[in-house]
Parts: C-alpha cells; sequence; structure tokens
C-alpha cells in the first residue's frame, strides 16, 4: 500500500490537473524499474538458430522464458543513483547460475549537470569504478507516444557502441534527463529501454515521489579505478578466443 | 493519428552587431488560457534524421534560450505534458540570433480517422474481443513486408511514418507470436518479417502486465496487434552421405538423412564401417538419432545434466576394447510435437550387429609370502552379436504446473562366440605348476523391456513440489556352450604328475524383472530453506541358472553334473527413506541430510530347494557445503557416507568350473562395509585475466571392507573368498592451472596430481598391505589461429610406486610417459591437412620386460568442394607406422598384470562426404 500511493498521487495530479494550464512537474523521486531478459532468445542467438541442437532444445525446456530483477533509480533534479531493488518473486523454475543477471552488484552515479558518471560495475571477478563523462548517444527522436507507470513517455531511438539499436520511452514530465544504466541525453527521464539485440528491456514499474536524502544519491567508492574505454579495451582483449559471443558479452558488460 | 499543429513560417532576420555563434529563444505561451508555460522542452532536432542536437526547458515566464548552436537545418520540437507537438523547420547561418517569439501550444485534440469496412466475411472474423484478420485472404506482391499487408486490412491505416492505427485507436504495441516487437531495430526487421510469413493478424487491446500478473484490473489497455507466424515456414529435407574404402578389407560408408515439416522430423541412417564406427555420434545423434530420448535437469547448484537412454556397446559411435571389429547398423526415428509444444512424441527403431576378432596376451606375477608365482595366459576371441531396439517417449506439459513423460524400450538379440584360452603358470624357479588348455562356444539370445513414468507437480506456494518415478524393466538371456579343456598339473620336479579333462555342455539362463518407485516432496521452510523428503520401494527378482551336463556318448550331453549346476531364484525388497535440508542464500548453499534402506534378501536353491534370507538396513547420510566468492570462484566440501551389503555370491558363491583353476568359496559371516568420502575442493576462473586454478582433495576410507582372501597351493590352483578388513584408505588429489601465455598467445594448461591407495587383503591367510603411490604431471599448450591452423601439444609424466607387506623385498616401481601432438592446417585450394601423433613410452622393470613403447600416428588430407563446401574428398592414414596395439598394466594387492590385445591396426583410406539439404530457410 505505501508504495501505491505514489503513484495514485500521480494519477491523481495528471486526472485533475490536465485541463488546466499548468502541469505539475516531478523534480525528484525514486523509480523502480523491472529488467526483464527473455532467456529463450539468448539461448537461441549465442547457440545459433539451429533447432536440431537436442542441447539447446532441453535447456529451453527447464529455463523459465523470462528472467526478471528489479532496480531502483534515485533522483533529484541533476543527479541520478540507479542500485539493484527488491528481490525478484522466485519463479517456477530456477535460473541457472550461469545466465543469472550479472548486473545486480553494480552501482551507477550519474550527474547530469556535470556531465560524469561514476559506475560501480561487477565485471567478472573484479570490480571497477568508471569515471567517465556520460555516454554520448545520438537519439532520433519520434512522435510516438506510451504510457509507462501512468505516465506518458515519448519514443526515441539510439545507438551505442557502434552498432546496438536502443530504443528508449522518455518522460518530459520529469526534468532530470537521466535514465537506468549508461542510458541518458533526452529531454525527460528515460521510463523504458529495450535493446533488441541483448534481448532485454528495462520497464519502470512505479514512479514514487518521495523525498530524496544526499545518502540515496552517495557516489560509489569500491574498484579498480577505469574508464569505458579502457573497460572496452579490457573486455575485448579478455574475451578474445570467445566467438561470436564475444560482442555480446561485451556488449551486456558495457551497458 | 498525431495531428501536429500548422507550422508557421518565418522570415530569418540576421542580426549583424550581435554574437559569434548562433542562439534561438522564445517563449512558450498556451493559446487558451493565454498563460506562460515552464518546463516546456524545447528540442532542437537535425533535420535531416530527426537526433536530438541540444534541448533545454522554458524558464516561468515560458522564456527559453538555446545558446551556443552551430549554423545548420534544424527541427525545433517544442513539447509539453497533454499538449500537442510544435514543430517547425529552422535554417540556422553563423553568428545568427533567432526569436521564435510566442510559441503557442493547444491541448490534444483526437481526431478519429475515417474507417472504411469493406465487408470480407471469411477474411476477417471476431474471437473475443480479438479482431482476427487471416493474412493469406489479402494479396499481395511479391517480398512484401507486413506493413503492405497491414495496409489492405479494412480499419487500419499505416501512415508514411509507419505509424499504425486500427479502429480509430493509435496501436502501440506489436507482437510477433505474443512477444513484444521493437521493430524500429534494422537487424531484427530484416532477419524476421516478410509477410508471407504471417498466418494471421490479430487486433486487441493489451490489459497491463501488472493486470496481467495480479488478475486485478487496474483499466490500463492498450491497443496491440499481434503477428501470428506461420508454422509451415519449416519444411524441407537435409542428410550426409560418406563412403569411403581402402586395401585391405577397409570400408566405411553411411547414408544419414532428416526430413522436417513444422514440428515433424522424420529421420534415417545407416552405417556400414570397418573401421570401428558403430553408430551416430554426439553430433549425429541431435540431427538423425532420437534427439527425444534425452532428459535435462538442473541441479541445487544451478548447474544443468543431460542424460541420454541406452549406455551398451551398441549405444557407442566408435568401437573401444579388444578385437578388430566390422559393424552394421541402420535406425528410423520419428518426432513430432502438438499442442503448441506441450505435448511431443518420439519413436524410434534401430538395429546393429558387429562381428569381432580379436586375441590377446595377459602375464601376470601372483606374490605370495614365500613365493612367486607367473602366469601367462594367450587367448583368441570370435563374437558376432546383433541388436533390434525400439525406443519411445510421450512428453506432456499439461500445464505449468505439472507435465508427465512416459517412456519405453525395447531389445531383442542374439551373441554367438568362441574362445581359446592357453594358460601356464611357473614358479619362482621358472618350472612349470600347471598348463591348461581350453576352448568356449556358446550360442546366446536376449531381450529385454523397459518402461517408465515420471510425473512433476508445482504448486502456486514457490519451493513445494511432488514427483514421482516409476521404472519397470525385464531383462532375459539364454546361452547354450560347450566347455572343453584340458589341465596338466606338475609336481615340484617339474613332472606331470596329474592331469584332467572337462567335456561339458552348459545351459547359461537368467531372467531379471524388477520394479524401482520414487515419491519425493519438497517445501520451502523458510525464505533460502527448503526440505525435501523422498520415499522409495524397490523391487528385484531374478533368476540364475547354469547347467552342466556330460557327455554319455560323443556328442551326446545328457548327465547333469550336480556339482556345476546351479538354479538360484533371488528376490529383493528394498524400502528406502530419506531427507535433505538445504540452506541456500546468494553466496551459499549448505545441505545436510541422508538416507535409510531397509533391504530384504532371498536367495532360493531351486536345485536343493533350500532358501536362506538375509536383511540388511543400509546408511547413505551426506552433507555438502559450497561458498560462492564470486560466479567463478568457489569452496567446495562434502562429505558421502555409505553402507554396502556383501552380495549373494560372496556369500554363497554358485560353484563353477569354467577356470578349474581359481575355485571361489563363500562366506556365511560377511558384514556391511561402511564407506566414508571427504572431499574439498577450490577452484577460481579470472576471465579477464584469462587463467584458472583449481585444487582438489578426496580421501575416503573403508570400514570392514569386504576384501578378498586368496590361498594358493602349490600346484598354482586359487581359493578365493570374501572376508571383511580394516584399514583400507585411499586418497586422490590434483592441482591444475591454465593460463593464456599472451608473448606467444597460446593457452596452456598444467596439472600435477598424486594418489594413494592403502589396500588391505589376505594372501594365504596372512594380512597383505599393498601401497600403491602415483603421481601424474600433465602439460597441455594450445595454439590457434582461426580458420589457419590449430596446435595441441600435450604431454603426460607418471611415475607408479607399489609394494606390498608380505613380500617388501619385491617393489612395483616405473615410469611412464605419453606424449601428443596435434596439427590442424587449412591450406589454399580449400584443402586441410591434420596429423596427430601419440607416443607411449613405458619403463621396463624386472616383471615388465617387453618393449611396450608405441607411436600412432593418424592423418588426413581433405579437399572441400561443390557450393557452400558441401563436398570433401579425404585421404586418410591410421597408424601410419603400423605399432598400435592395446596395452594395460593392473597393480593390486597380490597380483601385477599386464594386458597386451589387438586393436585397429594399420589402413588407409580414400573417402567421399556429401552435405545436402533442401528448403527450411525460410525462418532463418
Amino acid at each position: 500500500m505505501k508504495n501505491l500511493f505514489p503513484i495514485i498521487f500521480v494519477l491523481f495530479l495528471l486526472a485533475t490537473l490536465k485541463p488546466q494550464a499548468q502541469q505539475v512537474f516531478i523534480a525528484k523521486g525514486k523509480i523502480e524499474f523491472e529488467k526483464q531478459t527473455n532467456m529463450h532468445k539468448e539461448i537461441d542467438d549465442s547457440w545459433g538458430a539451429d533447432d536440431d541442437n537436442i542441447w539447446k532444445q532441453n535447456y529451453k525446456k527447464i529455463l523459465p522464458k523470462i528472467q526478471t530483477t528489479y532496480f531502483d533509480l534515485f533522483f533529484n533534479e541533476e543527479k541520478t543513483l540507479y542500485k539493484v531493488g527488491r528481490d525478484a518473486p522466485q519463479g517456477l523454475q530456477k535460473v541457472p547460475e550461469w545466465m543469472m543477471d550479472r548486473t545486480t552488484d553494480n552501482i551507477i552515479y550519474n550527474d547530469l549537470k556535470l556531465n560524469q558518471t561514476t559506475s560501480q560495475k561487477n565485471v567478472f571477478e573484479s570490480n571497477f569504478l568508471i569515471v567517465d563523462s556520460l555516454r554520448k548517444i545520438d537519439w532520433r527522436i519520434t512522435s510516438d507516444t506510451r504510457t509507462i507507470a501512468g505516465i506518458e513517455c515519448r519514443k526515441a531511438i539510439g545507438k551505442i557502441m557502434d552498432s546496438v539499436y536502443v530504443i528508449a520511452f522518455y518522460a518530459d514530465i520529469i526534468e532530470n534527463s537521466g535514465g537506468p544504466e549508461s542510458f541518458t541525453g533526452l529531454p525527460g527521464m528515460i521510463l523504458g529501454i529495450a535493446v533488441p539485440r541483448l534481448n532485454t528491456t528495462w520497464f519502470a514499474t512505479k514512479v514514487e515521489l518521495v523525498e530524496i536524502k544526499e545518502t540515496d544519491l552517495a557516489i560509489p567508492k569500491k574498484g579498480k579505478k577505469s574508464n569505458y574505454a579502457e573497460l572496452q579495451q579490457q573486455l575485448k582483449k579478455s574475451t578474445k578466443d570467445w566467438g561470436k559471443n564475444a560482442e555480446r558479452s561485451i556488449w551486456k558488460m558495457m551497458i | 493519428m498525431k495531428k501536429l499543429i500548422t507550422l508557421l513560417l518565418f522570415a530569418l532576420s540576421i542580426n549583424l552587431c550581435f554574437a559569434q555563434k548562433a542562439s534561438i529563444k522564445g517563449k512558450v505561451t498556451d493559446t487558451l488560457n493565454k498563460q506562460n508555460l515552464n518546463h516546456a522542452v524545447v528540442s532542437l532536432l537535425y533535420s535531416r534524421d530527426s537526433v536530438l542536437y541540444k534541448f533545454t526547458r522554458s524558464n516561468e515566464s515560458g522564456v527559453f534560450d538555446l545558446k551556443n548552436v552551430k549554423a545548420g537545418k534544424y527541427l525545433a520540437l517544442v513539447s509539453y505534458p497533454s499538449y500537442a507537438d510544435y514543430y517547425d523547420t529552422i535554417t540556422l547561418a553563423e553568428n545568427t540570433e533567432i526569436d521564435l517569439g510566442k510559441v503557442m501550444l493547444t491541448t490534444k485534440i483526437h481526431l478519429l480517422s475515417d474507417v472504411t469496412v469493406v465487408q470480407k466475411i471469411a477474411a476477417i472474423r471476431m474471437r473475443g474481443d480479438t479482431i482476427v484478420y487471416k493474412a493469406d485472404s489479402f494479396k499481395l506482391r511479391e517480398g512484401a513486408s507486413v506493413e503492405d499487408l497491414l495496409k489492405k486490412f479494412p480499419g487500419i491505416q499505416v501512415d508514411k511514418n509507419g505509424n499504425i492505427t486500427a479502429q480509430g485507436t493509435r496501436v502501440e504495441k506489436v507482437m510477433v507470436d505474443g512477444e513484444e516487437f521493437f521493430g524500429d531495430d534494422p537487424t531484427i526487421a530484416t532477419k524476421n518479417l516478410n509477410a508471407k510469413m504471417v498466418n494471421e493478424v490479430q487486433v486487441f487491446d493489451k490489459k497491463s502486465d501488472q493486470t496481467t500478473f495480479t488478475g486485478i484490473d487496474d483499466g490500463q489497455t492498450k491497443r496491440t496487434i499481434n503477428l501470428k507466424l506461420k508454422d509451415d515456414a519449416k519444411k524441407g529435407w537435409f542428410g550426409k552421405v560418406e563412403i569411403g574404402a581402402g586395401p585391405q578389407d577397409v570400408w566405411n560408408n553411411s547414408l544419414m538423412a532428416n526430413s522436417f515439416k513444422k514440428k515433424r522430423k522424420f529421420s534415417a541412417y545407416g552405417i556400414a564401417s570397418s573401421t570401428g564406427k558403430t553408430g551416430l555420434n554426439w553430433d549425429e545423434k541431435g540431427k538423425f538419432g532420437d534427439g527425444g530420448n534425452t532428459d535435462m535437469q538442473m541441479n541445487d547448484d544451478g548447474g544443468m545434466y543431460m542424460s541420454w537412454g541406452g549406455g551398451d556397446n551398441f549405444d557407442n559411435s566408435n568401437y573401444w576394447g579388444e578385437g578388430i571389429p566390422k559393424s552394421w547398423s541402420g535406425g528410423v526415428n520419428y518426432t513430432d510435437k502438438f499442442n503448441n509444444d506441450k505435448q511431443s512424441l518420439n519413436g524410434s527403431y534401430r538395429y546393429s550387429k558387429i562381428i569381432n576378432n580379436g586375441g590377446g596376451k595377459t602375464i601376470s606375477q601372483s606374490i605370495l609370502p614365500d613365493t612367486l608365482f607367473f602366469n601367462n595366459e594367450k587367448r583368441n576371441v570370435y563374437g558376432n552379436k546383433d541388436r533390434h531396439a525400439i525406443n519411445s517417449s510421450y512428453d506432456w506439459m499439461v500445464d505449468s504446473f505439472f507435465s508427465a513423460k512416459f517412456t519405453v524400450a525395447g531389445t531383442k538379440g542374439t551373441i554367438n562366440g568362441t574362445s581359446n584360452y592357453y594358460s601356464e603358470a611357473l614358479n619362482a624357479n621358472n618350472q612349470f605348476v600347471n598348463k591348461s588348455k581350453r576352448s568356449n562356444t556358446s550360442n546366446g539370445d536376449n531381450q529385454s523391456f523397459k518402461s517408465s513414468l515420471l510425473l512433476r507437480k508445482r504448486f502456486k506456494k514457490i519451493g513445494r513440489t511432488i514427483s514421482l518415478s516409476i521404472d519397470q524393466s525385464w531383462n532375459e538371456s539364454n546361452t547354450d556352450g560347450l566347455l572343453y579343456s584340458v589341465n596338466d598339473y606338475f609336481n615340484k620336479l617339474g613332472i606331470n604328475n596329474r592331469s584332467d579333462t572337462t567335456d561339458q555342455k552348459k545351459i547359461n539362463g537368467s531372467n531379471n524383472k524388477s520394479i524401482n518407485s520414487r515419491l519425493s516432496y519438497t517445501e520451502q521452510l523458510a525464505k533460502n530453506t527448503t526440505l525435501e523428503v523422498t520415499y522409495g520401494i524397490n523391487l528385484n527378482q531374478y533368476e540364475n541358472k547354469v547347467l552342466s551336463y556330460d557327455k554319455s556318448q560323443p556328442e551326446k550331453y545328457d548327465l547333469l553334473n550336480t556339482k556345476y549346476s546351479n538354479d538360484y531364484d533371488f528376490k529383493i525388497f528394498t524400502n528406502r527413506v530419506g531427507s535433505t535440508i538445504r540452506f541456500n542464500p546468494k553466496k551459499l548453499n549448505v545441505s545436510l541430510g541422508g538416507d535409510i534402506a531397509f533391504a530384504n534378501f532371498s536367495q532360493k536353491d531351486l536345485i536343493k530347494d533350500s532358501t536362506s534370507k538375509y536383511t540388511y538396513t543400509n546408511l547413505f547420510p551426506r552433507a555438502n557445503f559450497t561458498y560462492k566468492f564470486n560466479a567463478n570462484k568457489r569452496l567446495n566440501i562434502n562429505y558421502n557416507g555409505s553402507t554396502r551389503q556383501p552380495s549373494i555370491q560372496q556369500i554363497q558363491p554358485v560353484s563353477d568350473n569354467t577356470n578349474p583353476l581359481y575355485v571361489q568359496v563363500g562366506n556365511a559371516f560377511l558384514k556391511q562395509e561402511f564407506n566414508h568420502r571427504f572431499g574439498l575442493s577450490f577452484n577460481n576462473y579470472q576471465v579477464l585475466k584469462n587463467r584458472g586454478y583449481y585444487a582438489n582433495i578426496n580421501y575416503g576410507f573403508t570400514e570392514k571392507a569386504i576384501r578378498s582372501n586368496q590361498t594358493t597351493d602349490s600346484v598354482g590352483k586359487t581359493i578365493s573368498q570374501y572376508i571383511n578388513a580394516n584399514g583400507n584408505y585411499n586418497y586422490r588429489s590434483s592441482i591444475s592451472y591454465n593460463a593464456k601465455l599472451q608473448k606467444i598467445d597460446a593457452s596452456i594448461y598444467v596439472q600435477y596430481s598424486y594418489n594413494h591407495n592403502n589396500d588391505i587383503g589376505f594372501v594365504n591367510g596372512l594380512k597383505n598391505i599393498t601401497k600403491n603411490n602415483s603421481q601424474s604431471l600433465y602439460i597441455n599448450i594450445n595454439k590457434e589461429k582461426e580458420k589457419v591452423y590449430n596446435l595441441q601439444l600435450g604431454s603426460n609424466l607418471s611415475y607408479n610406486m607399489s609394494n606390498s607387506s608380505i613380500r617388501p623385498d619385491i617393489t612395483t616401481n616405473y615410469w611412464s610417459a605419453n606424449f601428443n601432438v596435434e596439427l590442424n592446417i587449412q591450406l589454399p585450394w580449400k584443402l586441410e591437412l591434420n596429423n596427430e601423433i601419440e607416443m607411449e613410452i613405458r619403463q621396463k622393470t624386472s616383471f615388465f620386460t617387453g618393449n611396450n613403447n608405441v607411436t600412432v600416428w593418424n592423418g588426413f588430407l581433405a579437399k572441400k568442394f561443390l557450393k557452400n563446401d558441401k563436398g570433401q574428398l579425404r585421404l586418410s592414414a591410421f597408424d601410419i607406422l603400423n605399432q598400435n596395439r592395446g596395452y594395460s598394466r593392473n597393480i593390486n594387492s597380490t597380483t601385477i598384470t599386464e594386458n597386451t590385445y589387438q586393436q585397429l591396426a594399420q589402413y588407409f583410406m580414400l573417402s567421399f562426404v556429401w552435405n545436402f539439404s533442401k528448403g527450411g530457410a525460410a525462418l532463418k
């Protein structure tokens, strides 16, 4: 019930304030993101489309189709902090360890005003602290809209790491131009992201208008200092022999 | 359809006395209330591709000012929640300032597009709240996209930007086969969507995910289009032909084919080979074999394991063991899936035949407290066996909570064989103790039938499951044979003082029936804590008979020899209960539990009409602890205990004169043994550094171990009896390391292992402790350049030390080494050259005096041709140096044995391989 109230509050505001000239904008709060990965498609992508592969068929039989994890994004006017949220309710089928979401230990701090990120990233056996400028994404703005967590969002399409398409939905009702993971740079908060190449989506399930303390936006400090270019270089070197799956692994780590 | 405000045209004014870079300013107001709009988003998009360049927000007075704008053509977009967007095209020259003046925004007005409904009854249907369009009812040009298809549908409009409106409402979601489709990524779009692949288009209002999940309708819906794809886009066939032949009766031919349509698959294969190929290999099994007959499970740790049906010599892809085989096999397989893949059916038939000719030599040394014996044996073996097998399985996923699997399998086969042995035993002074010549012939047939049922049920409550498995099996085999042996015994002076001859007909029969059942229930007690309780009943009944007949007149064996005949009926009834508690938070996995089994045995002697009964209670305690530091680093400690009752053969053996120089006697006082095993392992793989290490140690000891007590008399006849002995233990340990050698860009793997065995046995009534130590160092280096070459170098050095307490003067210490090189080179003109060399070097000892160094060199040269490299011509050579032979050394408490035997030897072969296929690419 406690979590429902803010949504109702937003809906109430949207409903009641609509006819009036002045819209209420959201300056700070907390957003819960539901990250979903289609594991059956992941299996297809890493094993190839050959349906006669018995291992593939059997894996699909015992793997749940969707793996869900939750993340929280705390934000004020110019900063965001993104980290793991509540536990996903345990599904009927277990996710094997080698397919589990490896980003749940990450903490992403973005300062939109200074155009800087400080990201604590768990990369295989190591913890990295990426200090860099925010990822530059060329967003193509469309006139399509979609309602996410009760808020109308506009669709934008971007490309990261030269070839990975990203579909984002942002809400201009939230003034912060941040988003989950390293996705930023739109005129409003990103409430939905789909990366088809990684079979993964992030969608806000609720937006809570809560007071944000300094401690909610604490800059992560742990990990070996690095930046995006160095990390990508390191990953390229380490996954040199991985064949076609190397690229996908790098994308997952770099996102 | 979103309607934009009519574009306003602006005259560009150039202000010459102002600023270095261009800027844009303006004021956002509301048309209705004439209020200034604060926080409105003003974005500048590049006009060529709508990519966002800069954005700002208006202040309290609605004023915005975008400074430092590069010269160029832009699209200005002003937006405000629940207001219609404002667009304007702007061309900026350097050092200009544009004032957009008042930007007026209007609240959204929904304009419904005109809906033209054209009646096409067959093509459009209502299914509940869903409108269904049948794709095939609309004529389309070749290669049309899904968008072209949608445009044909009455009630659906597609604008030039690709936006879709259905029955006047904007479509927010497009799904393909029920999954959301983000069609903006061109790689996805080109990969998938062609109008020809679409079966039907469904239009409906999708309830929110929250509603679907909770069942509570939150009233939010999205107009959604779901594209259902055709099933039969997948149709075609593929296969492989291989024809190979060489001089001296060398041949290896096969044909495999698979035809598929929708989910239905039909495959067939045939193989004939004199080079040891007895069946489908791993890869071929998936494509041409009964892939349905597999089952995959996940263990508590999330590891996966897959089990295959079958498992005897006929199920292997290559022959192993003694002899030179000729083999023929063939089979057909059918699989189909129904009801959205919820039900699947699989059936297969296979026939295999193997004719094997072999021979070998075994030499052994028996260590006795006061003397030594040497045994030499030579043998020739011929075997001819065949088998028909059928398998069928049916899988039914009733719903996401309940599944059932039923399998049946049957076989029918024959085994015929003859064998000839010559053996001699010599004493320490190299004088004959005995000599024996023996020949066996046998003709047998066998059949089996198995069925199993597996039911799995999950409950809504997380962690609660019930599963039940019932396995039934029956197998029967009958053999008729002749045994003829002549034995000569010598006295201490080496003079033949006694001989005997056995000439008997043997009729052997066995019949085994069993039913095993297991019920398992799991329940989550608390977060991360689950309890599993199991109960099983096993029933096993088997009859074993050996009837020996002596000759009454030539070629007539009709006198039953009761001394060497027996007919027993065994019944074993076991109740087994078990329980395991598991604690599994994020980094830890701890489990504790055990089973108790109550076994009742009864042995009925059908010739003497007597019955013996035994009951045993067996314990199986277990514990496991795993700590996961991270995904690739973990520590594991485990314990497994088990009691084992003596077999009935050990308590009351069936008398057997197959080898008159080796006699077994029973021990009615034999107790259960108790095995304890402890394991410790640590592994750490560092992906970023490309290196890993692994260490493990296993220690096991056995209380009241069941061991043989052998008594060998002066003429070399051994009497063996099982007794209980304490003090048996062993441990195995190994450490390994693998890394990438950056300088030479090669991977290296190094492993050192040390094993120790302490074995207690009895020899002629004396306790004998045999200690055996072995250590080995294994190094492997791999260097690869994709599509150019692949080089593997491996070496394994090991040292073996063995001694026994009754004869501390005799120690068996020796080195052995193995080196192998594998080099594969891709040459120009699609040529491939492959070489494999394996060298075995074994140190001679006072006992192993023969030269057993062997180098086996295999290679092939292949040329690919035809389109997509579908054809291949290959010249292969096996054992170029002609040195291959089977070899094994074995050391136990009282004997050291060396076995050498015939195996596939040198051959050359020319073969042609052709992979063929047709269709099936429509979906890919």
